[in-house]
């Protein structure tokens, strides 16, 4: 049986499942006696090759090209197929990666065969292969085989095979084979942007010693950036009650109570929160709180240390500049 | 992956169902019998987080059925305690009168007060114990629609955010395919309901409902004897609606109360919650509850429709079981045990298709001809026009079930005709501005909760980044129409808070706070313009509803 590892790089970097699909070839091809050749594929990427030519495998494939420079799913799909086709493979496996889930279900069909997805182990059994996947969550695991000729794709779940346990050639190296194929600007029909990673506010309230948190009474989301204002002035993270996060005026991060955050903080300013049970549930252990509100028979009241019944708008304001002030003196 | 059988729903009715199938298919492989069939290919999904978490009910049990499924249930121990005594009062603002006689529908010796949360479980345990594989978190989103019936489940995706987009724990729906589709999906079930739509299986009569809304008590020792049961009648419902109050008494000094209000009142701005919370200021009631605490809180749907109410329940592929199917008893208010016969009936259905290998409509229309000859016809068909004569007022459901008691059922006019309640409302004719919510009902913290405190006590949770699971057809009527021609009724008929009606700028909006939602489908049913279509959530997400 002939094995094919496609492995994964951006910008010259290894996705280092990449290696845990190596492990997982390399297996395999010990266990049905095949033989297994690992492919790289990307522009200018013969440095990796020479890397992989040290693993214990048959050979390397370079699928380079000036227009795989940056993944796109018509580039590598078209590229891939090129390979397949001259080297023949019987079973091509892959990371289960994002960029794999984008473009290799895509190729297994445009050649016409199947994939089966998100493998988290195999077995060899009477002569068959058989892949084992999660369903349900992982409630169940599902045994799944091929029914039809190869080439067959599978992709293996990160975390499924140990990446260290890649065997590293006998000899020396595997030879680098260079495959040829062709692209033409026309064939692909996505044009990659800039590479982003979304920045993720990583907020922990609960490591926040002052939090002022805003509930209805804020009314709208013109008013949040008082609230800021004041959070600021007094070294506070600020924090909401459930509306206010449904409505997406805040982050759902900043949601304390029972469906949001746990916290204790050394003061927790409540500013317009009626105090429901369920952001009770949420705050209570603070150890001092502050709540200001209009109603004087909101129940935060009750857990309040001190009590303010006025309008917010008048108190954030006035308590703001003269947090203000006295910083500034 | 394709079952034998998938039967959505592990209440009472679907478990039945699962369990006399797989003592069946036992008996069967035992004996030899050819094809061999086993328990593995049944598969049973439930939206809750484990199995019992969404079942809520007074209740008290008939154990008919029980002894039939597991003949000796009785020497195990999922029930609380046998029924010691009922009354039956009549309750005015400071009065209970007792009723010299317990009407025969409230006679309950020889019946069980069951946790239908503990009840379930231990039908769950007994049912994986047959190999049946119960796939808990996991909710029917859509059908599979086929040669006129249905051929499987797909079920919800999940890992959708607020937006519908997919976040990294994206896992979309999966298609169950199965030779028998089992829908126990009790009162309103989401895929009931397009199934009905879709093929017109209605029945003589639309469905009916009541709104049972259950506070679970402890309370000082001494109050309550445990087996004690009482109903009520009367105050603070008015006498247009139909419903009533129970009070029973459980082991360890531990209290069932609550109150059933009929879907079907003129008053748009009924607050059924409310209702419940002044029930329990009534002396009868606050003399057994003052001192103690309230431990749990829940609300359900109830369907009252009866016999002319059910939908056609067998087609190509698929069967409808127990309150799905309309099979509870409105004048005793007990559905339990029709539930469990009846997915005792489908499972022989079932086993006879899967034996002959042929689940066509035709063969699978054993199954509502098995529940026209069994004890479920005779009880349902004695009550088949009660609760349709109390559309109309207390007194006049009075009369007409006393022509039905000495007419055998039959009554004025049979079948006795009903609509749905949702048209019942009074139009209100009032101005574009909100009905101001400042006073709306707060209680007192010990005896009497606001809703919010009791949607605490329901244990309700859902993953809150997904998209809202209460789809509002057309939401321009809430803000224009609904609020001049009845005060969105939303606002008072959710037992959760579910609904809000906020005025922004000048624009008033419907705001939807779709993570109370205790899943009893009130929404879904008394919308007065049909506009609010109740999907199933993320699985998992709903309330706990654990010891109730």
């Amino acid at each position: 049986m002939k094995i094919l590892a496609i492995t994964e790089q951006r910008e010259g970097k290894w996705n280092k499942t990449s290696f845990e699909t190596l492990a997982a070839a390399q297996q395999i091809a010990k266990d049905v006696g095949g033989t297994l050749a690992a492919l790289v594929i990307g522009k200018s990427v013969a440095g990796l090759a020479d890397e992989l030519a040290g693993k214990n495998i048959s050979e390397v494939l370079l699928v380079e090209h000036e227009l795989l420079g940056a993944y796109t799913p018509d580039g590598y799909t078209l590229a891939l197929k090129q390979a397949i086709a001259q080297t023949a493979p019987d079973l091509v496996v892959l990371p289960h990666t994002y960029e794999v889930r984008d473009f290799a279900p895509k190729l297994a069909a445009s050649l016409g065969k199947g994939m089966i997805g998100d493998c988290i182990s195999y077995r060899h059994e009477n002569g068959r292969l058989i892949f084992v996947r999660q369903m349900f969550q992982g409630k169940t695991a599902a045994d799944v085989s091929f029914a039809v000729a190869g080439p067959w794709f599978a992709t293996f779940q990160a975390g499924a095979f140990r990446a260290d346990l890649v065997a590293a050639h006998p000899s020396g190296k595997a030879a680098v084979r260079k495959i040829g194929v062709e692209l033409k600007p026309e064939q692909i029909r996505t044009k990659p942007g800039d590479l982003f990673r979304e920045a993720k506010q990583a907020v922990d309230l609960t490591q926040a010693p002052i939090i002022v948190a805003v509930g209805r009474g804020i009314k709208a989301p013109e008013n949040i950036p008082l609230a800021e204002r004041l959070a600021k002035a007094i070294g506070g993270e600020i924090a909401a009650s459930r509306p206010i996060c449904d409505e997406g005026w805040l982050p759902m991060e900043r949601q304390i109570g029972s469906s949001g955050q746990t916290v204790a903080p050394k003061l927790y300013l409540a500013l317009g929160i009626s105090g429901a049970i369920q952001h009770v549930v949420g705050m209570k252990g603070s150890r001092t709180i502050v709540a200001i509100n209009k109603d004087q028979n909101a129940p935060i009241f009750e857990v309040a240390d001190y009590g303010i019944v006025a309008d917010i708008f008048e108190i954030i304001p006035a308590l703001t500049e003269e947090l203000e002030k006295s910083k500034a003196s | 992956m394709d079952a034998d059988v998938l039967i959505v729903g592990a209440g009472p009715a679907g478990l039945a169902c699962a369990l006399h199938l797989s003592q069946l298919i036992r008996k069967h492989n035992e004996a030899g019998g050819k094809p061999e069939l086993s328990t593995e290919n049944i598969y049973v999904l439930e939206k809750g987080r484990e199995i019992g978490a969404h079942q809520l009910s007074g209740a008290i049990m008939d154990p008919v059925a029980m002894r039939e499924l597991v003949p000796d249930f009785e020497k195990a121990p999922p029930f609380d305690t046998p029924v010691s005594s009922d009354a039956f009062y009549f309750f005015t603002g400071k009065r209970a009168w007792k009723s010299p006689v317990t009407p025969p529908p409230f006679h309950n010796h020889g019946n069980y007060i069951v946790s239908l949360n503990k009840l379930v479980k231990w039908m769950g345990g007994l049912v994986e114990k047959e190999g049946v594989n119960l796939f808990t978190q996991f909710a029917g989103a859509n059908l599979i629609y086929e040669n006129g019936g249905i051929a499987g489940v797909i079920t919800e995706d999940k890992g959708v955010d607020k937006n519908g987009k997919p976040k990294d724990n994206y896992t979309p729906g999966y298609e169950l395919r199965a030779k028998v589709t089992v829908l126990a999906e009790g009162p309103r079930g989401s895929l009931t309901k397009q199934l009905v739509i879709k093929y017109k299986l209605d029945g003589v009569n639309p469905q009916t409902y009541g709104i049972g809304i259950k506070e679970l008590w402890e309370v000082p020792a001494g109050r309550i004897e445990p087996g004690w049961v009482a109903h009520s009648l009367g105050w603070p419902l008015p006498l247009d609606i139909y419903g009533g109050g129970w009070i029973y008494g459980l082991k360890d000094n531990r209290v069932s109360l609550g109150m059933v209000s009929a879907l079907e009142y003129r008053d748009p701005l009924f607050d059924p919650h409310m209702a419940f919370q002044q029930y329990k200021t009534h002396p009868f009631v606050r003399r057994i509850l003052e001192g103690g605490k309230m431990l749990r809180y829940g609300a359900k749907t109830v369907p009252y429709g009866g016999w002319y109410s059910r939908p056609q329940s067998s087609m190509s592929g698929g069967l409808i079981i127990g309150d799905s199917g309309s099979l509870l008893n409105s004048q005793r208010l007990k559905g339990i045990h029709t539930a469990i016969k009846s997915g005792m009936l489908a499972a022989e259905s079932i086993f006879d298709a899967l034996h002959a290998g042929d689940t066509s409509a035709e063969k699978l229309s054993a199954y509502p001809k098995k529940v026209e000859s069994s004890w479920i016809k005779k009880e349902l068909w004695a009550v088949r026009n009660f609760h349709q004569g109390f559309q109309h007022g207390f007194f006049r459901g009075m009369f007409s079930t006393a022509m039905q008691q000495i007419s055998g059922g039959r009554g004025f006019v049979d079948p006795a005709r009903a609509n749905p309640g949702y048209e019942e409302y009074r139009k209100l004719n009032r101005g574009p501005e909100l009905v101001d919510q400042s006073g709306r009902f707060k209680g007192d913290g010990s005896l009497t909760f606001d809703r919010l405190t009791d949607v605490f006590h329901s244990g309700t949770r859902h993953e809150e980044d997904q998209p809202c699971h209460l789809v509002v057809l057309e939401p321009d009527i809430c803000g224009n129409r609904c609020v001049r021609e009845y005060g969105n009724p939303c606002q008072y008929f959710c037992p959760a808070a579910v609904y809000e009606m906020v005025k922004e700028k000048d624009a008033a909006r419907l705001k939807i706070n779709a993570s109370n939602c205790v899943h009893c489908k009130t929404c879904d049913i008394a919308d007065p313009y049909q506009i609010i279509n109740w999907i199933p959530p993320e699985g998992g997400g709903g309330p706990n509803y654990e010891g109730m």
